[in-house]
């Protein structure tokens, strides 16, 4: 009696172990990876709502090879060691494409085990040099480098004629790196850097930083890291009465600072992506977004959802779903996304990225200002 | 005359972060001067002060009500309020279940307190930054000397003065009120203090109830002069008002009121004069260095060993 019902339980075992082999087979696992709680989870919502509405149009469109996207998210909340096992997670969850991560000290670490794991990865938000430095063969990014943006920042800087600029970071991979590439800028320019300082991310108390940029009598100040902290600079300087003019790269650009910051914000000057949502030729992509209620004005939103998008053609173009495959297809090939026409050069960086200067207003809302 | 008006601003700076650090710190520094434990989750109930607040000025707002004093008020009472019953539910939960084990159980049970505590405002609240009206807007400038102009905002005014108050209310409190005698006879002896018919459970939930209505205090005011709240907002507090206990002689209360300024300041000092990247360097060297040449903090008690 006990044998046949064995046999029972082993077929049924085996049948179910069929059924989920077969449609695994018909389907192409994407992971997405970035931030969905912590102090800078607006970035992941921009992140993930690309990266879903370019799965669900591809989908739409009959998938890849005749599979379908699933999208497979973790939360890595913006820090190292979470962003490890979220990636180790990934290679056990058996994906081999990944959209991510956002914070460039997340995606350093997190690229290592992709690279060694055979998995490919583009992330459409770190801008630091670093992660495409090291020679990766799967590493790839939709986003400029801090390289690129930190001179933009520079220059306009630069234009305004300042007497005497500081720069201050948050000590982190992303802020200390763009602070340090504006400053290099600066001084190759002959403009006096006052200051150049690091904090402490997460840190409350500026008090004593505004007083020191009011002793060195700063007219520009130019801030590397993320908007909470700015926020709270904005803020304790108005109302310290400190008279200087701010700048930020697009880790400050999103509507939260306002209501840290108030009316403290008006006037802040950003470098970010350029409005890709503005583009005449993302007019339907983006109805798409307004439909669902989604705000494709973040920096983050269109890159994402062209890193879903080469993820996509590069399969269709090595015809194949190996990740060396499909890395070798996006080095060789040209692409037509939202954000442009993307060529990618050995180190897996965009051949050309533009940064715009906005200046950011009370409301939230900014205005290009060259 | 510059460099004096530097001096004094960052001074005020510090004075007005070491006030709240010592508001804080005299939640650790009383439980671990009645029963010997540290209180971990302080800094939680802390942030969950200033959540109330928020929550109680955002409600106010929606009524209508427009009059400051009024809006303080209310804030201030629910918080503490609300403050005081976590403090006294974390003890009866949390605590007084392993009361007398070994000294480490009580600890893990208070770090534990601390993880779940943050994690629920993450899950109730959403773990981002919401802002916080500042209700005491303006400040006093003068000393202006070569474009650099001195400036103590009423909000820093607000925080001396309410920290000044609630110091001085604690210590007649201790000194001159039976439940503070009571107090101060548990943290001498607390079988002893028991077997003369003191009701040390109900001493002891009094101790964690006053410590969560400062911690509140604290929450309501650096919510204001900070301009923002969220979830993590307490662990760093906490980690800082901790060390200032210690510093000040962990288990006396003017020792956590001086640990508080001398931190504050020497912060506000080491950012203004060397780097704010050193800040936290210093503050905990110096914490090392204090504690080596007087192991018991500055003000605190040399421990009698009790046979």
């Amino acid at each position: 009696m006990k044998t046949p019902v064995k046999k029972l339980v082993t077929a049924i075992g085996a049948s179910i172990a069929v059924m989920g082999a077969g449609h695994a087979a018909a389907e192409i696992q994407i992971g997405i990876a970035g931030p969905m709680t912590g102090p800078v989870a607006q970035y992941g919502d921009m992140q993930f709502a690309g990266a879903r509405m370019a799965i669900e149009q591809i989908n739409a469109n009959g998938g890849v090879m005749g599979e379908e996207l699933v999208a497979v998210e973790y939360d890595d909340v913006c820090d190292p060691k979470q962003a490890v096992t979220v990636a180790n997670n990934m290679v056990n969850d058996g994906v081999r494409f990944v959209i991510g991560h956002l914070c460039s000290s997340s995606t350093q670490p997190a690229s290592d085990i992709y690279e060694d794991e055979g998995i490919l990865m583009i992330t459409p938000a770190s801008t630091s040099p670093e992660i495409t430095e090291r020679g990766y063969e799967l590493v790839f990014r939709t986003i400029g480098l801090d390289s690129m943006q930190g001179p933009v920042a520079a220059n306009h800087l630069a234009s305004l004629n300042p007497e005497r600029v500081a720069v201050i970071h948050d000590k982190q991979q992303y802020g200390e790196g763009i602070a340090t590439a504006v400053r290099d800028t600066l001084t190759d320019k002959g403009i006096e850097v006052a200051m150049f300082e690091g904090i402490t991310a997460g840190d409350k108390d500026f008090s004593s930083l505004v007083t020191k940029l009011k002793q060195a009598d700063v007219d520009y100040v130019y801030y590397g890291g993320y908007h909470p902290e700015l926020g709270l600079i904005l803020r304790q300087a108005g109302q310290a009465g400190l008279d200087a003019t701010f700048m930020g790269p697009e880790g400050v650009g999103n509507k939260d600072i306002n209501t840290i910051a108030g009316d403290a914000a008006e006037g802040l000057l950003v470098t970010l992506p350029p409005s890709f949502d503005k583009k005449e030729e993302n007019q339907e992509l983006v109805k798409a977004f307004t439909d669902k209620g989604e705000d494709p004005s973040g920096p983050f939103v269109l890159t994402s959802y062209t890193a879903v998008q080469l993820v996509a053609e590069g399969i269709e173009a090595a015809d194949s779903k190996d990740p060396f495959e499909v890395a070798d297809a996006l080095r060789a090939g040209t692409f037509q996304t939202p954000i442009g026409t993307v060529e990618y050069d050995k180190a897996g960086d965009m051949e050309s990225f533009e940064f715009v200067v906005y200046e950011w207003h009370s409301d939230g809302s900014k205005t290009p200002v060259n | 005359m510059q460099d004096l008006l530097y001096f004094s601003q960052q001074l005020i700076n510090g004075l007005t972060i070491g006030s709240t650090y010592a508001l804080i710190a005299i939640g650790y520094t009383m439980v671990y001067g009645i029963i010997g434990m540290i209180n971990f989750a302080h800094g939680e109930i802390y942030m969950i002060g200033a959540y109330t607040a928020l929550i109680a000025i955002t409600g106010l707002a929606t009524l209508g009500v427009a009059w400051l004093p009024v809006i303080l008020i209310v804030a201030l009472v629910c918080a503490m309020i609300v403050s005081s019953a976590m403090g006294w539910a974390v003890e009866r939960v949390a605590y007084r279940p392993v009361r007398g084990r070994h000294r480490l159980i009580p600890l893990i049970s208070a770090i534990g307190m601390s993880i779940f505590l943050q994690n629920y405002v993450h899950l109730a609240q959403g773990s981002r930054n919401i802002g916080f009206p500042s209700l005491i807007e303006g400040s006093f400038r003068f000393g202006s000397s070569e474009g650099f102009q001195m400036s103590l905002s009423y909000i820093q005014i607000t925080i001396f003065v309410t920290t000044l108050i609630c110091m001085t209310g604690l210590a007649l409190f201790i000194s001159r009120s039976r439940t503070g005698r009571a107090c101060r006879a548990v943290s001498q002896d607390l079988g002893m203090a028991n077997l003369l018919g003191i009701d040390t459970n109900r001493i002891i939930s009094a101790t964690f109830v006053i410590g969560a209505a400062l911690a509140a205090v604290a929450g309501l005011l650096l919510g204001m002069y900070y301009g923002s709240v969220d979830p993590l907002f307490g662990f760093i507090a906490g980690l800082k008002a901790f060390t200032a206990a210690v510093l000040g002689g962990i288990g006396s209360i003017p020792g956590a009121m001086l640990g508080g300024l001398i931190l504050g300041v020497g912060e506000s000092m080491t950012s203004g004069y060397l780097s704010g990247e050193y800040k936290d360097v210093i503050s905990f060297s110096l914490l090392i260095l204090i504690l080596l040449f007087k192991p018991t903090g500055l003000l605190g008690k040399p421990e009698v060993e009790k046979i």
